[in-house]
């Protein structure tokens, strides 16, 4: 699921912000798909547990949200946004997993454009996350889980955020404290739900003053925290070599402004994002511990954000360093 | 429960790292200061609106024994006495120095009034309408030219304003009411300047009325800012009611003598139709073969202020006498050379080079490059204790020297109409926006070696850090790859020789 958290970074980093949904996507999606090797006792990795994950995403948009209003602007015409990521996730025990990823990203508008703007390039944001299981009750017929997750976010490299849309991400830290909450039948079809806030600190722009509501003497830009929450539906198909799922992503600012008139965005914006997204992920029985999986994100309702639609496609591996029996 | 425990931790480090954050600041945060110098002598300097202070008259003051005086001091002690903790942050807010917090106030309405207007669904371009400033696109659109303008009829008008009341100050002498009585309680001093007419008081009038022309969408705002800022006079226990009003009184008067000479000023023709502004790149065609156009999409019809060159100048008796001379003919060596420098900095920027580009765009949506030098004018005013004449004075040549700097510069804009980057290099990509107007000379070039060199002059002992500054503006522009580098090299000569006028009149003004 890690896809996702690209997925969702691409759409609201156009305009807004990418890493912290990196993170929640971390901890919400990809833990799952890790895990799904055993799909009907866990939900978490199991200690000594590893699994690596390399994706691909292409996204872009011709539409934004300004402030409420979707338009176009030829200036950047259609935005593209693709990155690479490599994520890893861990078993502590049963209990804790951890993750860290680091996406590369590249943007640029398609020609001709009014603009002749240059795109970026480079590493994004690290992120790390722990999540931890708080509630477990199963029987054979069917399961009940709550989780616990908190990942951190910082730049990894001196990126400028203040570059919108072209910016790699917003160039601020991270946290978001995170609860998620899912139920399902042992075989098949299961629902989870998850609800966080994402604390966002400053990001450095390379300037001493911005217009934000107002005049800021600041090289610093106070960018919004924000609730983040999605509800997914999922199932799994043929024997549990494939997982389907359907899912929406919410995002609210609670504090920015608006992009103005024909303005380039910046990090303080308020951003808010409806989007879904279809993921299926297929475990091939010829080679143990591997999977393919394929995501398709689309955001569906916006204020100061990127009309996006993106795709993903990715590897995962998951094997222990454990053997079987010591767990 | 170890995880749990894990993450309560994890969850108290995050909230104290959030508990960190502190609000930005919104303007100087100086407070109020005791000035280097009084400047007795200040109702003799040179003025430029008026022909001198008498020609705005109010009433002599009553002395301080007349019953009249005696009623009004009271009332004064009595609004001291009974300040709010708002009236009193608001006395902290706007210190002895108010000038500073008017041009911060313009400063932050040309941000936000800095926005390009941008094509209708069909993709036509309407644009700002004096007679309708609500739009479709607001008026104004405070672009560098239009951004200066405001800044030096503001700063000329308190300038005037501040030497016709140091003339009244220093002819009448009536002491401020805190030197009266023991009962005022202060947040700064007096200092032993006459208190009639408040130059507080000069400035507000003038700033409200002066801003309020330039950015009429904003009265309510401004009015408010103005009783906020007339309110603390009132509570600063320095100046009694008739103070106040003959201070009003000065500022309405010169303001009402800026705005007559903006209205006839040129500004209005500058943003030609269509006809014109072909007429215009069609000369240029005529005399040079080549031609800047603009490549946005839609196509903007008309480029920004054509005319803006045949505005008025404070300074320079003939703008012609400070024109440039032509750049690189298309083909040559020297534009050769130009474009594969340009090509190689797109190529492998830095970081160091990006950094200049962003630190000095003032792009869209800012306060622009005259503005961010009326910012480095504050921060070098607060340092240096410049009383509220000698701010003035500073702002007034500052701008003045810009504006003239800004109508030369579009002049030769115009003139040679010289095409950008990226009509010339196929396939070229920029950090900065390319603007609607022609490359030769450099905009930020001449605000800012014009800028510099007014500041140098009042401030010498940061002459080479404020020259150094300008240069670091003009080639921000190349860094950009919105610029060649002639724009940028003949743009500061331009701006340094536009800002010689000035500073002949300023050296001759009285002030040394």
């Amino acid at each position: 699921m890690f896809i996702f958290k690209i997925f969702i970074q691409n759409q609201r980093a156009f305009l807004r912000s990418s890493s912290a949904f990196l993170l929640i996507t971390l901890l919400i999606f990809f833990i799952k798909p890790v895990q799904s090797q055993t799909p009907s006792d866990a939900i978490m990795m199991k200690k000594m547990e590893f699994c690596g994950l390399l994706s691909y995403t292409n996204g872009q948009f011709n539409r934004y949200w300004e402030g409420d209003l979707l338009r176009k602007n030829k200036t950047i015409q259609t935005v593209h946004r693709q990155g690479v990521m490599p994520m890893v996730a861990f078993g502590v025990n049963k209990w804790l997993n951890v993750y860290a990823g680091l996406p590369y990203i590249w943007t640029y508008s398609s020609v001709p454009n009014g603009g002749y703007f240059a795109g970026a390039s480079g590493f994004q944001d690290f992120s790390l996350a722990v999540k931890a299981w708080i509630l477990e009750k199963s029987n054979d017929k069917g399961r009940i889980n709550l989780l616990s997750s908190l990942s951190l976010s910082t730049p990894a490299t001196k990126y400028l955020g203040d570059y919108l849309p072209y910016s790699l991400g917003l160039g601020d830290q991270q946290i978001l404290p995170r609860l998620i909450a899912e139920g399902g039948l042992a075989k098949g079809p299961y629902v989870r739900a998850s609800w966080g806030y994402q604390f966002r600190g400053y990001s450095k722009a390379e300037r001493d003053y911005h217009y934000n509501n107002g005049s800021v003497y600041s090289y610093y830009m106070d960018v919004p925290g924000a609730w983040v929450y999605d509800l997914t539906l999922g199932t799994w198909l043929f024997q549990n070599q494939l997982k389907f799922e359907a899912a929406y992503m919410g995002t609210k600012s609670t504090s920015g402004d608006d992009i103005r008139p024909y303005n380039a965005p910046q990090p303080t914006n308020r951003t808010e994002i409806d989007q879904y997204s279809l993921l299926v992920h297929f475990y091939p029985k010829q080679v143990k511990g591997a999977g393919i999986v394929v995501q398709y994100n689309d955001v569906i309702r916006g204020r100061n954000a990127a009309n996006m639609t993106s795709m993903s496609v990715g590897l995962t591996y998951q094997f222990s360093i454990l053997k079987q029996g010591n767990q | 429960m170890k995880k749990i425990h894990l993450l309560n931790i994890l969850f108290t480090a995050s909230l104290l790292i959030i508990s960190c954050q502190e609000d930005l600041p919104s303007f100087n945060g100086f407070e109020s200061y005791t000035y280097s110098k009084e400047d007795k002598n200040g109702g003799e300097w040179k003025t430029t609106l008026i022909a001198s202070p008498n020609e705005i008259a109010i009433p002599v003051p009553g002395e301080v024994t007349s019953s009249t005086y005696q009623a009004e001091l009271e009332a004064a002690i009595k609004a001291n006495a009974e300040a709010t903790e708002e009236q009193k942050e608001a006395v902290k807010y706007w210190t002895n120095n108010p000038g500073v917090r008017w041009n911060e106030i313009a400063l932050e309405l040309i941000a936000k009034y800095n926005l390009i207007p941008g094509p209708t669904s069909e993709d036509v371009y309407i644009l700002p309408d004096p007679a309708n400033p609500d739009g479709p696109s607001k008026f104004p659109f405070a672009h560098p030219p239009y951004a200066v303008r405001a800044l030096a009829y503001l700063s000329t008008a308190q300038f005037d304003g501040l030497i016709t009341a140091w003339h009244y100050k220093y002819l009448y002498n009536r002491p401020a009411a805190s030197t009266l009585t023991q009962q005022m309680k202060t947040l700064y001093d007096a200092q032993n300047i006459p208190a009639y007419p408040s130059e507080g008081a000069v400035i507000a009038a003038s700033a409200l009325d002066v801003l309020k022309v330039m950015f009429p969408l904003e009265a309510d705002f401004l009015t408010e800012k103005y009783n906020d800022a007339i309110e603390a006079l009132n509570v600063s226990g320095h100046y009694v009611n008739s103070d106040i009003q003959a201070g009003v009184t000065i500022g309405k008067a010169i303001a009402a003598k800026a705005l007559a000479r903006a209205s006839t000023d040129g500004m209005k023709s500058a943003q030609t139709p269509k006809p014109i502004s072909d007429s215009i790149k069609q000369a240029a065609i005529d005399r040079f073969g080549w031609y800047w156009e603009n490549l946005e999409l839609p196509t903007r019809p008309v480029g920004l202020t054509p005319l803006y060159g045949k505005v008025k100048m404070w300074n320079v008796p003939n703008v012609i006498d400070v024109r440039p001379g032509p750049p690189p003919s298309i083909g040559t060596k020297e534009l050769d050379d130009d474009i594969k420098k340009l090509e190689d900095i797109a190529n492998s920027m830095t970081r160091e080079r990006r950094a200049i580009a962003n630190f000095w765009q003032d792009g869209l949506g800012t306060y622009t490059p005259p503005g961010h030098w009326n910012k480095i004018a504050t921060d070098l005013i607060v340092a240096n204790r410049l009383n509220p004449l000698r701010t003035a004075r500073t702002f007034a040549y500052l701008n003045m020297a810009m504006m003239d700097g800004g109508i030369a510069c579009w002049d030769a804009k115009y003139y040679y109409h010289y095409p950008r980057p990226i009509q010339l290099i196929p396939g070229f990509r920029t950090i900065a926006g390319t603007p609607n107007f022609p490359s030769y000379t450099s905009g930020h070039s001449v605000f800012s070696a014009a800028g510099a060199e007014i500041l140098a002059y009042v401030f010498p002992e940061k002459a080479t850090t404020l020259r150094e500054w300008a240069l670091e503006a003009a080639v921000s522009r190349v860094y950009g790859g919105i610029h060649w580098s002639f724009d940028a090299t003949v743009g500061t000569s331009q701006g340094i020789n536009v800002a010689n006028y000035t500073l002949t009149k300023a050296k001759s003004d009285g002030a040394e």
